[in-house]
């Protein structure tokens, strides 16, 4: 019978277990779980024996586990472990209506076991495989109970002192039943086991509510004032014991602690801080606790610091503190490190917040930069970009000056490697300011439309530019003992190249004439950075050629975007700058000297031409130029037709009618003819600029005779090796006319190249150098005299040869290229016919020179370093000016008067 | 044999051997005469306290067992009352072990020995039970607690019993009688709050009981206790009254939408069940107002085979029945104060209508015990219904 064989199998499965259970071993335990859980599934009513079993069961296979060493580890090795392993997804899996039953056992058994290995560390009665197991099981029971009874399994589990773990484990289900619950604990059981909870991370939140519910409930207005007395002590004494409890209540405490908060905070406090519970809430204890809190609590202890005495007490106390701790090697406070974390908040309130905040943040980022170099480095360079203050700016000084002095040198071999570490540091943050800076202005570029963009906005680089200046003044002035070590100059003079690659490309950007006005201030501003350096490298090592370089171009293209200032006053002022660093760059470098001279004269020639009043070389007297292809042009046409010699500069072979490879001469083109005036503004701030790139011993000689060289070479390549003699006047005539005619073109219509040779003349004996091109004119002016007849001496073309011979006169005799009776053509000049002028040139002029090579070795060096011919020893033979006697004896009558002055003291000499 | 020599002899035995021996020492006491003195009581006592459920040490200590040594005395006392052969030494034994009912712990384990005589379908045991329970009363505190914690067992922890279950009612009628009388004490009652209404597995299981066996209400009555001599048998209740209650009840307390719902629930519970193709049967899937109807008509039935031949009627108590009316009334005046009409509300036509039959057909049987015309009197009182009317009408005639 069914009835019948199951009551007879439900008997036998019951004595055998009670057989079993009672002989208390082991060994059958996996048998016996079994028939157990089948004696759970259909006999109820036997669970309380079951469950006892499986308790013994469990508390024995903690036993082994604790005891068993790592290599043993088989769960089917051991009769416990194996049925441990059988029971935990059965009393899992048992439903709803077990779980009254089964929860309260798993916690009688947690509390068991763990009051029972409570000399055992939690980790590793947590790890053993059957707690773990019955965790689950309980955990799993636990959520199917209803609130009221879940509640009181948890309160049953509170009861316990030794399984807090227990509780924080089990509590990850049911946080918000167990963290308040947990904080009516004693702050030390109380701890355990948030501190367990804590490790689950959602918990983290209903941890968080508990103790902020509690808080609020503490100081909420009601008459039960004396029993929450002492909520707030235990809430700061927990703090003190407990990471958690710590991060729980100061995260967002700017929404936990309000202005209404803690004006009602200060009432309770008022009330009560002079009860028994609050004794050990005194600022030491309050400092020890914010110490290690997070930087929110910093910045609202600082808020209500302006209000509150105590606080500003407190917040005292706390810097004095920080500062003291942070002097041990190794501190690691937390409320440095979350400071270092929230550096962007802390440093916008560096900015605007009042000076109460301003010193203290000064003084935790002190701290921070102390204890982590690359905050250092970002410190600086925040405050360098965003700094719109003289305070701000002090700031910086006072953080940077702070966290130096707070080093404390290493006494070693490296001493020096180690005090040059902040050095670096600082080096790198205003390298950073520098290209942030950059960055930042290129990005609003690119997303703001340039007219929205008001016109007082400076850019960030500008700023920067300020800020660095003020520093570096700061400096200078040596009125401030925190600056004396110069590390601002020497970080700024580290970074030279990237400020002069920083003006060269803002002044190159600019060549477009349509440039935006803040631009140039920028470019004013890096200047004057530059400017503000030292660079001769007596106070700091120099920078390297490369660097010296690139600024030398850079103020150069700098230069040249000012000569296009429109505004007088900054157009001077930024030159000003220029030449004084174009001066300073030059001093102490040859090499600086001569790029910057050929950059100033190059581009003073070519490509910025326009403002000097100069024309282009060869000069538009001709129509627009067609777009030739290369079969339509003479030049090429003429190559056909055979070889024929090549003259120099034969390509640019004037016609008559036009000019090869140009087309037709213009008909229409006198008031181009003209040559362009010396005397301008521009002309002189060039030669300013020149002169300045020559200071110093012997530079002026040395500058000027690279300027002829230069000009030599930028006039007419070809002949910069030819050397200095001026050979036979036919040579010219059947050789070079071309490439004279040129020259002379070329010369003529480049004013700066003419205010150049000027200079170049003043410096004996540099001229000499640049005797080409003085040959050049020579020749082209005998030619051009030649072919006019006297009767023409009016005609426009006589008067602009005549201008020009005043001109060559005038330079040569500057120069001391023509000595005394010589020197005086110039006067004769105005007077002359052109077969006289003919005849003085050829006679007077270009023998002489001929014969004389003006090189520089006729120029005697004196005790004054100065160069100079002497009048006395380099008399002219007669051969030379007899041409001139004759000339003005025969017209007497006009030219009379300079007779005497030319001759007459010749005469007696000789 | 004196109290000390006995005693002297069960000690020589540890735990499980002493209460075995302990229970033929107390047959051998309270068994065989014409009745057991005043003295034997006290020595029977005695012993079953010290050895059988060791409340008590030798020096009259308190102890206790632990639950596995619980189950031990359990399997113990059921081996003893399978073995034996007579139903008044059966029943004496059992009285005297479990009769004085101040002792929780003796409750529990009699829940425990109850419960487990149910699983495994142990009849002499489950006997032995609906004997305690008459003799107890089916509607005082100890029988309820163990009657819930039969139904705790067996119809929320363990559910996959149902089929044995239902055999009870044929291999033990007097224990299942009794059982459910105790049953419908716990239910519908009107002194709870909110009501209390017995879970579906174990109403279907009465349904199935009731329906199938006409005879089983009455099986407590029909068949008298074999009890020890000089006791005094109690009046087996009949679960009929109970019963009656809860079928007219039941159309005012089902909250249909609630059973909607819980329809897909148990039809996934039925597939989890029997994973086979096989269709459930049909009476499986009765909701639960369709079992109330059910065993309505079940009830209906063993009224009818209620009826005595001889002596008067035993089956129904009328005040019992009279006992309805207050919940009916107060139903009413829920009605009525949120402005319904009585006579167009479907439910509470459908309670005074199984009212009415069940009335009808325990009158017409005469199984109904009491004052019949304060019966008639309290229906009078209820709500306007048809036959109710006609009933009471044709009734109050007769007397």
């Amino acid at each position: 019978m069914n009835t019948q064989n199951k009551s007879t199998a439900l008997s036998a499965e019951l004595n055998n277990f009670i057989y079993g259970v009672s002989r208390r071993n082991f060994q059958n335990a996996p048998d016996l779980t079994k028939i157990g859980i089948s004696l759970l599934r259909n006999f109820p009513a036997a669970r309380d024996a079951v469950l006892e079993y499986f308790a013994m069961v469990f508390h024995d296979a903690v036993n082994v586990s604790i005891n068993q060493t790592d290599y043993e580890s088989d769960p089917s090795a051991n009769g416990s472990l194996e049925s441990v392993s059988m029971i935990g997804p059965e009393l899992c899996n048992m439903g709803e209506s077990w779980a009254p039953f089964i929860a309260p056992w798993c916690i009688n058994l947690i509390m068991d076991i763990a009051t029972e290995k409570a000399n055992l560390p939690n980790a590793t009665l947590q790890n053993t495989d059957p707690v773990r197991v019955l965790l689950d099981i309980t955990t799993q029971n636990l959520t199917l109970l209803n609130s009221d009874e879940r509640a009181k399994c948890i309160d049953m589990m509170l009861g316990c002192r030794a399984c807090s773990w227990a509780v924080g484990w089990v509590g990850r289900a049911e946080p918000a039943l167990v963290a308040p619950r947990a904080l009516a604990l004693g702050a030390e059981s109380a701890r355990a086991v948030l501190a367990h909870l804590a490790n689950h991370p959602p918990a983290l939140y209903h941890v968080r509510a508990a103790l902020v519910d509690l808080f609020q409930e503490a100081i909420k207005e009601d008459s039960k004032a004396d029993k929450k007395r002492e909520v707030i002590p235990y809430l700061l004494n927990l703090a003190s014991k407990s990471d958690i409890v710590l991060k729980a209540l100061t995260q967002d405490i700017e929404q936990t602690l309000t202005d209404e908060v803690m004006d009602r905070l200060c009432v309770v406090c008022a009330a009560h801080r002079h009860s028994g519970p609050w004794e050990g809430v005194g600022p030491s204890s309050l400092v020890a606790l914010l110490l290690r809190s997070d930087v929110h609590c910093f910045l609202l202890l600082l808020k209500h610091a302006q209000r509150n005495l105590f606080c500003r007490q407190l917040l005292e106390y706390l810097l004095q503190k920080l500062e003291y701790e942070c002097l041990f090697p190794d501190a690691n406070i937390p409320l440095v490190m979350s400071a270092a974390e929230e550096i962007n908040i802390i440093r916008e309130k560096l900015l605007i917040g009042n000076q109460l905040e301003q010193y203290s943040i000064a003084r935790i980022l002190i701290l921070v930069s102390y204890n982590l170099p690359s905050e250092f480095v970002s410190t600086i360079s925040y405050l360098l970009q965003y700094s719109r203050n003289d305070t701000t700016l002090a700031l910086l000084v006072r953080i940077v000056s702070g966290t130096i002095s707070m080093h404390t040198p290493g006494d070693g071999t490296d001493i020096n490697m180690d005090t040059e570490r902040y050095q670096n540091f600082i080096k790198t943050g205003v390298e950073y300011a520098l290209r942030d800076a950059m960055i930042s202005d290129t990005q609003i570029k690119k997303y703001f439309i340039e007219d929205t963009v008001t016109k007082d906005a400076k850019t960030y680089l500008h700023h920067f530019c300020l800020n660095i200046v003020k520093l570096l003044r700061w400096e200078r002035s040596g009125r401030v003992s925190a600056l004396r070590t110069r590390w601002a100059a020497r970080a700024v003079e580290a970074s030279v190249g990237r400020l002069g690659a920083a003006l060269r490309a803002r002044a190159a950007t600019l060549r477009a004439p349509t440039a935006a006005p803040p631009d140039m201030r920028t470019c004013h501003a890096l200047a004057e950075v530059l400017d503000n350096i030292d660079m001769s490298g007596t106070k700091s090592p120099p920078p390297s050629v490369e660097v010296i370089l690139k600024v030398v171009q850079a103020t150069v293209q700098y230069f040249f975007r000012c000569i296009n200032e429109k505004d007088i006053m900054s157009k001077i002022r930024g030159i000003q700058t220029a030449s004084r660093l174009l001066r300073k760059l030059c001093l102490h470098s040859k090499l600086a000297r001569a790029v910057a001279l050929r950059d100033l004269l190059e581009t003073a020639m070519f490509r910025e031409d326009k403002v000097f009043g100069s024309r282009t070389v060869v000069a538009n007297t001709i129509s627009s130029p067609r777009d030739w292809h290369n079969e339509e042009l003479l030049i090429y046409m003429n190559q056909k037709h055979g070889p024929i010699t090549q003259l120099t500069q034969s390509h640019t072979s004037v016609f008559h009618a036009g000019i090869i490879g140009k087309g037709v001469r213009k008909r229409d083109s006198q008031d181009g003819e003209d040559a362009p005036p010396v005397l301008t503004l521009n002309n002189e701030l060039l030669m300013g600029a020149l002169m300045s790139c020559m200071d110093g011993n012997s530079g002026i000689v040395e500058g000027s005779t690279s300027i002829s060289l230069l000009l030599v070479e930028l006039v007419s390549p070809d002949v910069m090796y030819n050397g200095l003699p001026w050979p036979d006047e036919d040579f010219t005539k059947q050789v070079s006319i071309e490439r004279e005619l040129y020259m002379r073109c070329a010369v003529e219509r480049c004013g700066v190249a003419r205010a150049a040779l000027r200079r170049a003349a003043r410096a004996r004996p540099a001229l000499c150098l640049a005797s080409a091109l003085l040959r050049a004119t020579a020749a082209s002016l005998l030619h051009r005299a030649r072919a006019h007849l006297d009767r023409h001496t009016q005609s426009p073309e006589m008067a602009r040869e005549l201008a020009a011979l005043t001109e060559l006169l005038s330079v040569m005799t500057l120069g001391q290229l023509l000595p005394h009776p010589l020197s005086h053509i110039l006067e004769l000049a105005p007077e002359l016919t052109p077969s006289e002028i003919v005849q003085v040139l050829r006679d007077c002029i270009w023998n002489y020179t001929r014969d004389h090579v003006p090189s520089p070795a006729l120029f005697t060096c004196d005790s004054s370093g100065l160069h100079w011919r002497d009048p006395s020893t380099c008399k002219p033979p007669a051969t030379y000016t007899d041409t001139l006697r004759l000339i003005i004896q025969k017209r007497i009558s006009k030219l009379g008067h300079m007779y005497p002055i030319m001759f007459l003291n010749l005469e007696k000499d000789s | 044999m004196s109290l000390s020599d006995l005693k002297h002899s069960l000690r020589k035995f540890e735990f499980p051997g002493c209460a075995k021996e302990a229970l033929i020492k107390i047959e051998q006491l309270l068994v065989g005469r014409a009745a057991p003195t005043s003295k034997q009581l006290d020595i029977a006592m005695d012993i079953i306290s010290e050895f059988v459920f060791c409340e008590t040490d030798r020096r009259g200590n308190r102890r206790g067992l632990n639950p596995l040594q619980e189950l031990q005395l359990i399997d113990i006392i059921c081996d003893y009352l399978s073995a034996c052969t007579n139903d008044t030494t059966k029943n004496t034994i059992f009285l005297s072990l479990f009769g004085g009912m101040e002792s929780q712990r003796k409750l529990k384990v009699l829940s425990i020995l109850a419960s487990m005589a149910v699983s495994a379908s142990s009849t002499p045991v489950l006997l032995a039970v609906g004997v305690w329970l008459q003799q107890m009363g089916c509607s005082s505190t100890q029988s309820l607690q163990l009657v819930e914690n039969v139904i705790k067992d067996h119809f929320y922890l363990n559910t996959s019993n149902q089929s044995a279950l239902k055999t009870l009612a044929t291999t033990a009628p007097q224990f299942v009688s009794n059982f459910i009388t105790a049953v419908t004490e716990l239910y519908m009652h009107d002194l709870q709050r909110p009501k209390k209404m017995p879970p579906k597995n174990l109403l279907e299981i009465i349904t199935s009981w009731v329906y199938s066996n006409p005879t089983l209400c009455m099986s407590a009555q029909l068949n008298p206790a074999a009890l020890p001599s000089g006791s005094i048998p109690m009046a087996a209740v009949t679960p009929l009254a109970g019963l009656i209650h809860w079928c007219a009840l039941a159309p005012l307390y089902i909250d249909e939408d609630t059973e909607m719902e819980e329809l897909p629930i148990k039809k996934i519970k039925l597939e989890d069940e029997k994973p086979s193709i096989v269709k459930s049967l049909p009476s499986k899937s009765l909701t639960e107002s369709e079992l109330y109807i059910k065993l309505h008509l079940g009830v209906l039935h063993s009224l009818r085979a209620g009826r005595r031949t001889h002596g008067p009627p035993t089956a129904v108590n009328a005040q019992h029945l009279a006992a309805l009316t207050p919940l009916v009334q107060a139903y009413a005046h829920q009605l009525l104060k949120h402005g319904l009409k009585l006579h167009t509300d479907a439910k509470l036509q459908d309670c005074l209508d199984r009212i009415g039959q069940a009335v009808q057909v325990a009158l017409a049987n005469g199984c109904v015990y009491g004052n019949i015309s304060n019966l008639l009197a309290a229906l009078d009182t209820l709500p306007e219904n048809r036959l109710l009317r006609i009933i009471i009408k044709s009734h109050q005639q007769n007397i």
